[in-house]
């Protein structure tokens, strides 16, 4: 794999670096033989959540015991194919984070809590291995089977609420489309293997800068990695298959796909990109600013136009790409790669945390799966639910960028590595985005607390007030939110050790 | 640790409201309240140093110090009578609203509480970022205050206010950015702190639009001129107002907008001297046709409210006018008219919102012969219409008067047109009193189902202060303007390199903490 070092043996050491995932897949695993020996009978949901609950705790638990007093440092397993380093560490802490909240909104679902939610938590949980495989991933193949495991598990998992028919045509989308990606990202891994010689990052980076100016098969095979993630999370003009899988997966798993996804590809397009070597090409450049640009014009132009709270949140989760597209930029082409990088970890944190809650609070009105939650039929949820009405309204403000949530020193952070690296433009397209976007996040707040309930429209939704759990991540989700914005530093800091030895 | 106190405790106050287990409590305890918040305001008044332009009882604490933002608050001669009005105002709402607003109170109360500290922490915020929080944190209860407890057209309006103000305010986040990291090339580290960002010498071309300064100065101006509202961007306004409920309009008029004006005092002129010298002429030039337009338009309104918000847009053109004089005369009055129009546009707003639950019409030509079915209430509303049109005796005149004087002093032509803005004032508040007071008594007066009553005891109490304040301003300017007088000529005399330096702090614990902030080595602890 990597010609500088020639192929070395597999020692323990390099276990050591994958004991979190492999012992999170194991455990998950177990569970789900275990039932298949038991002649295919669903097992107790409630030990099931327990169960791979406690694999996604051995994973942090190991994680931490492993790496986390090691923030600044890096270490290599497989031949230098995986590395650990402090982004990597830091992301997977948030990547399991994510699966946890996703577990727990699962076993409160009805469309997931059925006769096969244990092969659900096992698919959820291979999920995330995929996605911590991904962000740890140092060379091209690597990165490739990442995608694949994350992906194929989510294929599956999109298709698996077994009465809604916008199901089975939002599986089949996007097994077609992303299957279709992964082709064209492995095209591009065979481009650059072909001129580079190699698929190892540090290897490509050295010669990119002169590559990039000589070669154009390079740069085809450069364009069509940047298409690959571009489809996983979104960037115009891939994002055609949010709103409609994002409508037809169930919304727990929807609140996974929007959040954790988006954490883990961008972390690895942060690893391919922040190198230095992109400084140089102009054109490259521009193109990705306009994805930007559009990206987010797009996604926040068509939210205006939704009714239906999934397909909004859908494509404000495309708008927010956007967002996280200028930071990338910032840190690849600018010359503070270290601001840069750190504006757009926070970013995903902080993004990771609304979009959990907005969706879970989607949640809270589907009695079946097939209820779809009109924005209008949140009607006098302000007033009869108080509590979980603030933390909409908190939510949607921080989605918005209003000071002093979470959401705003996101935004702030990320228009500062813009601002830093004198791209004025980009900035400002970040800036009228967020105008815009005020315009649809206020709707629910504006429908819940100042429409009058005089009955001439359709029934509002009835909140599901048994889902305990479900509505506990809503208000823990809101209460995060105020909590991270009025203190920001401390995350601040962690996130900002975390990004030091990128490079 | 007087001013963290004054900000943060109404924040305080609306927690304990969301938790009061009893209705019939909210409004005695958010009176109480209100009134304690004042008296602390008070006591700010007390501790304050009139000789002194240096920043005052300052706090201050790092917050996010990785992109060098502390929690900053200071009080100096330009705030200082801005955070009374405040305090003086909220407990005035809360007995104004003790009637009409009867929709979730608990909702109501706890908005005007966080709205008050978000005000206060505006004008008090000496930090960029911080700033920027609490200016944009005001939206957020104002936009409920309106779309919840608002007219008909209410979601309309608010959504309007709420898109039009923050697409101001995010221009002015990215100029705040911009001279975060000027302040990082020049000065040597990144903070968003004033006193450090008063140092900074951006580079000015006259006649060129694309340099830092000129864009810097466009992108603050442009949120400010918003929030004030200047003449092109006003449209907010008349919408906003009409919708809102009283208490709504009385603080929309009397207190946000204020945040444009002071923001254009305490950011535009400061940090941007030769862009607010070199583009003053198309601001005062914006400020005369917003008093002539404001009043032309004002004249023609068939709704009273909807005549009293265009008045407010004439009434803060003399603001601008007075500010973009730039001159000892027209900034002293512009510091005096932003109070003047809070004290007697928020009496006006009252005084409709009083016959409003009477009668529940606004149409100036359903009315008639009111004064002899209102007797009191006729003579407060002349004292209040006679404060508007600037009649001697009453607050209007002295501010007016300054700052016709120093636009004078700044471009005749201008000033000249102004003064037609007086007449025209005259003009449509007399020929509106007209319209309502006397002649044949309209079908409102007359209806014989509906007697009138006039004003009870509680609605004379709400609006006895402002009126004595009308005439105490109007007669004792002095007892005011001694109060800015030092920060006022320190910011004259200082128009081209502008410094805030921090007074000598009161104790030896404060001083210790001031001294070991970074930023300060910079500037000298004393003058």
């Amino acid at each position: 794999m990597n010609p500088a070092s020639p192929l070395e043996w597999i020692t323990l050491k390099d276990f050591v670096c994958v004991v979190p995932i492999l012992a999170m897949f194991t455990i998950s695993l177990i569970h789900l033989i275990v039932k298949a020996v038991l002649g295919n009978r669903e097992l107790n949901p409630n030990a099931t959540l327990v169960y791979n609950l406690l694999a996604v705790i051995v994973a942090i638990g190991s994680t931490a015991a492993l790496f986390g007093a090691n923030m600044g440092s890096k270490s290599f397993a497989f031949s230098n194919a995986l590395v650990v380093d402090g982004v990597a560490v830091w992301m997977s802490y948030l990547i399991y984070l994510i699966t946890c909240v996703a577990l727990v909104l699962a076993y409160d679902h009805v469309a997931t809590r059925g006769h096969q939610f244990t092969e659900y938590c096992f698919l959820l949980i291979s999920s995330a291995v995929g996605m911590v495989i991904l962000m740890m991933a140092n060379d091209l193949i690597v990165t490739f089977i990442g995608i694949e495991t994350m992906s194929l598990s989510l294929y599956i998992l999109v298709a698996m609420s077994r009465e809604q028919i916008l199901s089975k045509e939002a599986s089949f989308k996007y097994f077609v489309l992303g299957s279709f990606a992964s082709a064209i990202f492995l095209y591009g891994i065979a481009l650059i293997y072909g001129t580079v010689g190699s698929t190892y990052f540090p290897q490509i980076a050295e010669a990119m800068p002169k590559l990039l100016a000589s070669n154009r098969m390079f740069l085809a095979g450069l364009g069509l990695l940047i298409l690959g993630f571009g489809f996983k999370v979104s960037l115009f003009p891939l994002h055609a298959w949010t709103p409609d899988v994002y409508q037809g997966a169930a919304t727990p798993l929807t609140a996974f796909m929007a959040t954790a996804v988006k954490a883990a590809t961008f972390t690895a397009f942060l690893r391919l990109f922040m190198n230095g070597g992109l400084a140089t090409s102009h054109d490259l450049y521009n193109v990705l600013v306009w994805l930007a640009v559009f990206t987010m014009t797009i996604g926040n132009v068509a939210a205006i136009m939704q009714n239906n709270m999934k397909r909004m949140l859908a494509y404000s989760s495309v708008a927010h790409s956007g967002y996280i597209m200028i930071g990338l930029l910032a840190a690849g082409f600018g010359t503070n790669y270290g601001a840069a990088a750190t504006a757009l970890v926070f970013y995903l944190v902080s993004y990771a945390v609304m979009t959990l809650g907005a969706f879970a609070l989607v949640a809270l009105y589907e009695k079946s799966a097939d209820t779809a939650l009109e924005v209008s039929q949140l009607r006098g949820l302000g007033r009869k639910h108080p509590v979980v009405g603030l933390s909409l309204t908190i939510l949607m403000l921080s989605l918005a960028g209003i000071p002093p949530t979470l959401g705003f020193f996101g935004k702030f952070f990320i228009f500062s590595a813009a601002i830093e690296q004198d791209m004025y433009w980009l900035a400002l397209w970040g800036v009228i985005n967020s105008v815009i976007s005020v315009f649809y996040y206020l709707r629910p707040v504006v429908v819940m607390y100042f429409e009058s309930d005089d009955g001439s429209q359709e029934a509002a939704a009835e909140l599901l007030t048994n889902r305990f759990l479900t509505r506990s991540a809503v208000v823990l989700m809101a209460v995060l939110i105020v909590l991270i914005g009025l203190f920001s530093s401390p995350l601040l800091q962690a996130v900002q050790k975390s990004v030091l030895n990128l490079l | 640790m007087l001013l963290s106190f004054v900000t943060l405790l109404p924040l305080a106050f609306a927690l304990i409201i969301c938790v009061l287990p009893q209705e019939k409590w909210i409004r005695p305890a958010a009176l109480a309240f209100a009134l304690f918040e004042f008296a602390a305001g008070l006591k700010i008044l007390a501790q304050f140093d009139k000789s002194s332009a240096a920043l005052q009882l300052v706090d201050r604490l790092p917050w996010v110090s990785e992109a060098g933002i502390s929690y900053f608050l200071g009080v100096d001669g330009l705030s200082l009578w801005l955070v009374m009005l405040t305090t003086l105002l909220t407990p005035i709402v809360v007995l104004a609203s003790w009637k009409s607003v009867d929709k979730s109170l608990k909702g109501f109360h706890a908005a005007l509480f966080v709205l008050e500290t978000s005000m206060l922490g505006s004008f008090l915020a000496m930090d960029a970022v911080l700033f920027y929080v609490f200016f944009e944190l005001s939206l957020v209860p104002m936009y409920f205050m309106i779309g919840i407890w608002g007219g008909q057209r209410r979601i309309y309006a608010t959504v309007k206010f709420f898109i039009y103000t923050m697409a101001g305010s995010l221009l002015m986040l990215l100029a705040i950015v911009y001279l975060m990291f000027a302040a990082r090339d020049t000065l040597g580290y990144m903070t968003s702190d004033l006193l450090s960002l008063y140092q900074l010498k951006l580079p000015f071309i006259a006649g060129d639009f694309l340099n830092p300064q000129t864009l810097l100065f466009f992108a603050f101006a442009i949120a400010f001129a918003i929030k004030v509202p200047m003449f092109p961007v006003h449209t907010w306004l008349p919408d906003a107002h009409v919708e809102a409920p009283t208490p709504g309009s009385v603080i929309l008029a009397g207190v946000m907008l204020k945040m444009g004006s002071y923001g254009f005092m305490r950011f535009v002129l400061p940090l941007f001297p030769e862009a607010s010298q070199h583009y003053a002429p198309l601001f005062l030039f914006l400020g005369v046709v917003g008093i002539i337009y404001g009043a032309l338009v004002a004249m023609v309104q068939p709704d009273i409210k909807k005549l009293v918000a265009y008045s407010s847009v004439s009434h803060m053109g003399y603001v601008m006018l007075g500010l973009f004089a730039m001159n000892t005369f027209g900034i002293s009055g512009s510091v005096y008219q932003m109070l003047n129009h809070g004290v007697s546009t928020g009496a006006l707003f009252l005084l409709v919102g009083m016959i409003y639950e009477r009668t529940h019409s606004r149409e100036i030509s359903r009315y008639g012969g009111l004064a002899k079915a209102l007797p009191i209430f006729t003579i407060l509303f002349f004292i209040v219409t006679l404060s508007s049109i600037a009649a001697p005796m009453t607050n209007g005149f002295v501010g007016e008067f300054l700052i016709l004087m120093g636009a004078y002093l700044a471009s005749k032509p201008m000033a000249i047109l102004a003064i037609s803005g007086v007449v025209l004032g005259a003009v449509y508040m007399l020929w509106m009193f007209k319209r309502v007071f006397y002649g044949q008594p309209g079908e409102l007066v007359s209806d014989k189902h509906h007697p009138l009553v006039d004003l009870s005891v509680r609605e004379c109490v709400v609006l006895a202060p402002l009126l004595i304040l009308i005439f105490w301003m109007g007669l004792f300017p002095n007892h005011f303007l001694d109060y800015s007088k030092a920060s006022i000529d320190h910011l004259v005399e200082h128009r081209d390199n502008y410094y805030l330096t921090l007074h000598a702090p009161a104790s030896p614990a404060t001083l210790a903490h001031v001294v070991s902030a970074k930023p300060l080595a910079a500037t000298g602890v004393n003058r």
